[in-house]
């Protein structure tokens, strides 16, 4: 059975909204090497590795920006941040927030490169053992 | 296929690998890397329910029973709890709570171990005080208590109290959260070690090192050497200030029977025993390495501020002075000012046993400055002298021995490795011979092998923490002299005041009696007749208890006329202008309340001025040339009050011109290469008003200068710098637009203030320097009226998160003058001896802001 049979390809944008609920999901863990993790479902639903790096990219860009704006409206944010660009010299507690959104995205956006190559791979190696089964089977049918 | 779709799969990982790496590595300072921006997990999590606190219930194993703590409106915590153990831990986790990482920083700090949070750039400043030997010290008093607990009932006190504040912060670090965790301590990317019970007694040598550890041997010896001119050497620094006021106008001893040692049961030594030797300049011992040593110890980061401005005020009034008829007292302690602020407060309260409230330093178990329910005290650095210098001779067949007498004797070598963030080891030893660690190592092998011993009277056991925790718990004069025969670290003036209108100070801690040499200079480690033989008995130290004028008065000042102890106490002590103005304004007033003593707080009027002006003007008058610049500024001065306030620009005319009169009177000392920061303000006095014409004389023309002469010239000088520096309008010299404060974070990441700041460094709201970071760290006045109320506030708040209210709340109100009250503001303390009757009191007015009941066990409530 191949992956790609099993998760239908959504399209773009319904891809997204699964990223992005799934990385508000694991983000709440505090960790954000599960964004790849996050990233990595665009893989399995595009087909394309463009595709699921702008979706991975853009599903979990958008996670990171809601809790942002949750966090500004709820626990001074936008004031931690100022007093972290603050601490290089520079101020604008935005320029935190715009690259930390990027940072989520990239993680997102390489892990849907990650999972759609692990996918494919997955995919390939069942394929290849399928033939090689389909193979013996009718080597032993022969015999 | 198979191939390129695992070719593909190995390319994929190149992203997210990279990004990985990336984020962990570290940037600069920020070692927790940037991965520490995400929403969830890092630094935004400090931001989440800073200022929506709700009611609390925790987990505490291994506490007796309940403790409830009612925080309130300003984030200060009221512990109540049944026993000892239980309600220090109640203070430790609140104060970890609060201020994990400044405990962690200066333990770290005190101990030596500074780098091994935050790198290599530490090295020194560890070496510096593994040399000095506080952790030692702290080691070795803290044994000296284990060894007495079985024997002393206070001792226990101390030690129960200590390791339920232990209990209490361990049970902070061990429930630490990403939201609770100090912010710094992800930007550092460091996890705190559980807490020890020595860290409170390595912060409490620290606190005594940071209030008297100056090796002004070295100064004296470097000033005198320079000047090669011993009449001129002794009017420049003499043995005491010329108009002093001193602390103790009537001493007032103890009977020797009662209290036959010196304080904390250390030898007590009459004067008469000891032979004090004034060292011949032909005698001092010039070693090359006392500048570079000078240097290491004025660059040292100091916790508690730099020695030039480590004061203090304190005052009492009696009720013959009082308009309620009972006592009032006055303090605050002149320290370094910092963000968070070196003081947390806090009540604690054991039914029948303790009821304290008052300023506790974070990571010690106890309220250093405070009251009780019957009693308030407050502390004033004294200033003295009490760190001497010993050059050992090394065996030259044996560098690791020193003559002693007829012997020679091995240093006891401490080996110190410094650990490094990273994983570095610094390799580091301190040599101790008999007099103390031989503090010249830090210079490397630069200056041979290390040989000068310092001993400072601070070094080795005392019992600081025992004093503390019997005046914590003190009802009655008697109570108070009884805490105090214990605490012999470096002395400081303890001034009180009670319910019964009772007044006094005793000057409390262990005064060396020196036999053999002066003490002021660094002298020969070889004689064992040269030496500290013993102290001053406790019941003699210097001691004032209602005295006839009706108030008691500490600003560092001398402590007592020599004349009227007997006793050689090494100074000199604070200039005393601080001291003159709270005399004078005690000395006149009456009917004194609680709000006349904020009022004098906040008292500006810089005395200097007030005296030194008058000759100036004089000297125009007199001797004028007609410029108009200097006119200019001859017009603002006729007019000024002497109040050095931030709408004036008279006070900003004021710093220039006086530093302008001393760089023209003081000739001699820039001639001979010694700086202007020996040109003290009181000799200034004295050669005006005495009219001393060698001094008046500028040596470097012909004709013979006048005062007038030179003032006009200083003038002059000034008005030229002024306009040099701050351009020729007079909008420009406005005192506020100049004189500003500025608390920095610890750790130097934000600050609070930088805004125009009243006062001046003689002024009773002390403000030293253009940018003032040094200053009243702690204000407080208590009332012992009808009704007795407590009033405090300091340049802060109780929190360490710059985002919470509590950052910086208690800061506003000290920053707050009022000029129609003429104070600044201060909170009245919620001082109520039960948690009910706190919450039937004052539940649902905004008073309390949350309660935390902590439990043994789950489902105790």
């Amino acid at each position: 059975m191949r992956l790609e049979d099993t998760f239908p390809s959504l399209g773009i944008l319904p891809t997204i909204i699964v990223v992005t609920v799934i990385a508000i999901a694991l983000q709440l863990s505090g960790v954000w090497v599960t964004m790849l993790v996050a990233g990595a479902f665009a893989g399995l639903f595009t087909r394309r590795t463009r595709c699921a790096f702008i979706s991975g990219f853009t599903g979990v860009a958008l996670a990171w920006f809601i809790l942002f704006v949750y966090l500004i409206l709820t626990s001074q944010a936008l004031a931690i941040a100022g007093f972290f660009i603050g601490l290089l010299g520079i101020s604008g507690g935005w320029i935190v927030i715009t690259i930390s959104v990027v940072i989520g995205g990239l993680l997102g956006g390489f892990g849907g490169v990650l999972g759609r190559a692990l996918f494919e791979l997955v995919d390939e190696l069942s394929n290849s053992m399928s033939v090689e089964d389909s193979s013996s089977e009718a080597e032993a049918s022969v015999n | 296929m198979k191939r390129a779709a695992t070719a593909k799969f190995l390319l994929s990982l190149v992203g997210p690998i990279a990004l990985i790496v990336l984020l962990s590595m570290p940037i600069g300072p920020l070692s927790g890397g940037l991965g520490i921006i995400q929403p969830v997990g890092g630094i935004f999590d400090v931001g989440r329910g800073l200022d929506q606190q709700s009611d609390q219930r925790i987990v505490i194993p291994g506490i007796d029973s309940e403790i409830t703590i009612i925080i309130d409106e300003w984030g200060i915590p009221h512990i109540y709890a049944e026993s000892v153990f239980d309600a220090f831990t109640g203070l430790g986790y609140m104060q970890a709570k609060d201020r994990l990482f400044q405990m962690v920083m200066q333990t770290y700090l005190a101990a030596g171990r500074i780098s091994e949070v935050v790198g290599e750039r530490a090295v020194t400043t560890d070496m510096f005080h593994r040399s000095v030997g506080l952790r030692k010290s702290a080691v070795e008093t803290f044994e000296w208590y284990l060894e007495n607990e079985n024997t002393s009932t206070d001792v226990a006190y101390a030690l129960e109290a200590n390791r339920g504040l232990t209990h209490g912060v361990n049970a902070f670090i061990n429930s630490m959260t990403s939201a609770n965790m100090p912010i710094e301590f992800k930007l550092l990317g460091y996890t705190p070690d559980p807490w020890q019970e020595v860290n409170s007694f390595i912060w409490a040598k620290y606190m005594t090192w940071g209030l008297s550890g100056a090796i002004r041997d070295l100064d004296r010896l470097i000033l005198r050497t320079k000047l090669n001119n011993d009449t001129m050497y002794h009017e420049i620094l003499p043995s005491v200030w010329p108009y002093t006021v001193p602390i103790v106008q009537e001493q007032y001893n103890l009977s020797i029977d009662d209290y036959p040692y010196a304080p904390g049961g250390w030898p007590a030594v009459l004067q008469s025993d000891s032979v004090v030797v004034e060292e011949d300049i032909g005698d001092l011992l010039v070693q090359p390495e006392y500048e570079p040593l000078l240097k290491v110890f004025e660059e040292v980061t100091r916790v508690f501020g730099d020695q030039e401005y480590v004061g203090s005020n304190s005052w009492a009034v009696n009720g013959d002075k009082s308009a309620s008829g009972g006592a009032l007292l006055a303090n605050d302690p002149h320290l370094s000012l910092q963000a968070p602020s070196l003081w947390y407060e806090a009540q604690i309260v054991i039914p029948g046993l303790l009821n304290v409230q008052g300023g506790t330093l974070p990571g010690t178990p106890g309220v250093l400055i405070g009251h009780t329910a019957n009693i308030a005290w407050g502390m004033t650095n004294m200033g003295a002298d009490f760190v001497d210098l010993f050059v050992e001779e090394i065996n030259p067949s044996n560098a690791s021995e020193y003559r002693y007498g007829d012997e020679w004797l091995p240093f006891n070598v401490v080996e110190e490795p410094i650990k490094v963030k990273g994983g570095d080891v610094v390799d580091f030893s301190v040599n101790w011979s008999i007099h103390g660690p031989c503090i010249d190592g830090i210079l490397g092998d630069t200056y041979g092998l290390a040989n000068i011993a310092m001993n400072w009277t601070g070094n080795g056991v005392t019992h600081e923490m025992l004093a503390l925790g019997l005046l914590n718990r003190a009802d009655t004069l008697e109570d108070y002299f009884d805490a105090l025969y214990w605490w012999d670290g470096p002395p400081h003036n303890f001034i009180y005041a009670d319910t019964e209108g009772n007044i006094a100070v005793t000057v409390a801690g262990k005064m060396p009696v020196r036999s053999g040499y002066s003490g002021k200079y660094p002298v020969s480690g070889s004689d064992p007749n040269v030496g500290m033989i013993g102290f001053i008995p406790y019941a003699y130290n210097p001691r004032a208890v209602n005295p006839v004028s009706g108030y008691i008065q500490t600003a560092n000042q001398l402590s007592i006329d020599p004349d009227e102890i007997g006793y050689k106490i090494l100074g000199p002590q604070d200039e005393g202008y601080r001291a003159r103005r709270i005399n004078e304004w005690l000395a006149g007033a009456s009917s004194v309340t609680a709000e006349d003593l904020m009022v004098l707080q906040a008292d500006v009027v810089d005395i200097p001025a007030r005296i030194i002006i008058p000759y100036v003007l004089d000297a125009w008058d007199a001797a004028g040339n007609g410029d108009s610049d200097v006119q200019e500024i001859i017009d603002i001065l006729e007019q000024w009050d002497f109040s050095m306030e931030t709408n004036l620009t008279a006070p900003t005319i004021w710093v220039y011109l006086l530093d302008s009169i001393k760089q023209n009177i003081f000739d001699e000392l820039t001639r001979a290469d010694v700086s202007l920061r020996y040109a003290f303000t009181p000799v200034l006095e004295w050669i005006l008003k005495e009219n001393i014409s060698y001094y008046l004389d500028d040596k470097s023309t012909q004709k013979p200068e006048s005062m007038n002469d030179i003032l006009v010239a200083a003038l002059q000088s000034a008005s030229a710098t002024i306009r040099s520096e701050l351009g020729n309008s007079t909008a420009d010299w406005i005192y506020g637009l100049h004189h500003t404060i500025v608390i920095d974070h610890l750790a130097d990441m934000t600050s609070i203030g930088n805004e125009a700041h009243r006062g001046s460094i003689y002024t009773v709201n002390v403000a030293g320097g253009w940018q003032v970071k040094h200053g009243p760290s702690r204000r407080m006045v208590v009332d012992f009226g009808t009704t007795s109320k407590f009033y405090t506030v300091y340049p802060g708040g109780q929190s360490q998160v710059m985002f919470s209210k509590h950052w910086d709340d208690l800061f506003d109100l000290w920053f707050d003058y009022d000029p129609t009250t003429k104070h600044y503001s201060y909170t009245e303390e919620y001082f109520i001896s039960t948690a009910t009757k706190f919450a039937a009191d004052y539940g649902g007015s905004g008073a309390i802001e949350y309660t935390i009941i902590m439990m043994p066990k789950e489902g105790t409530l």
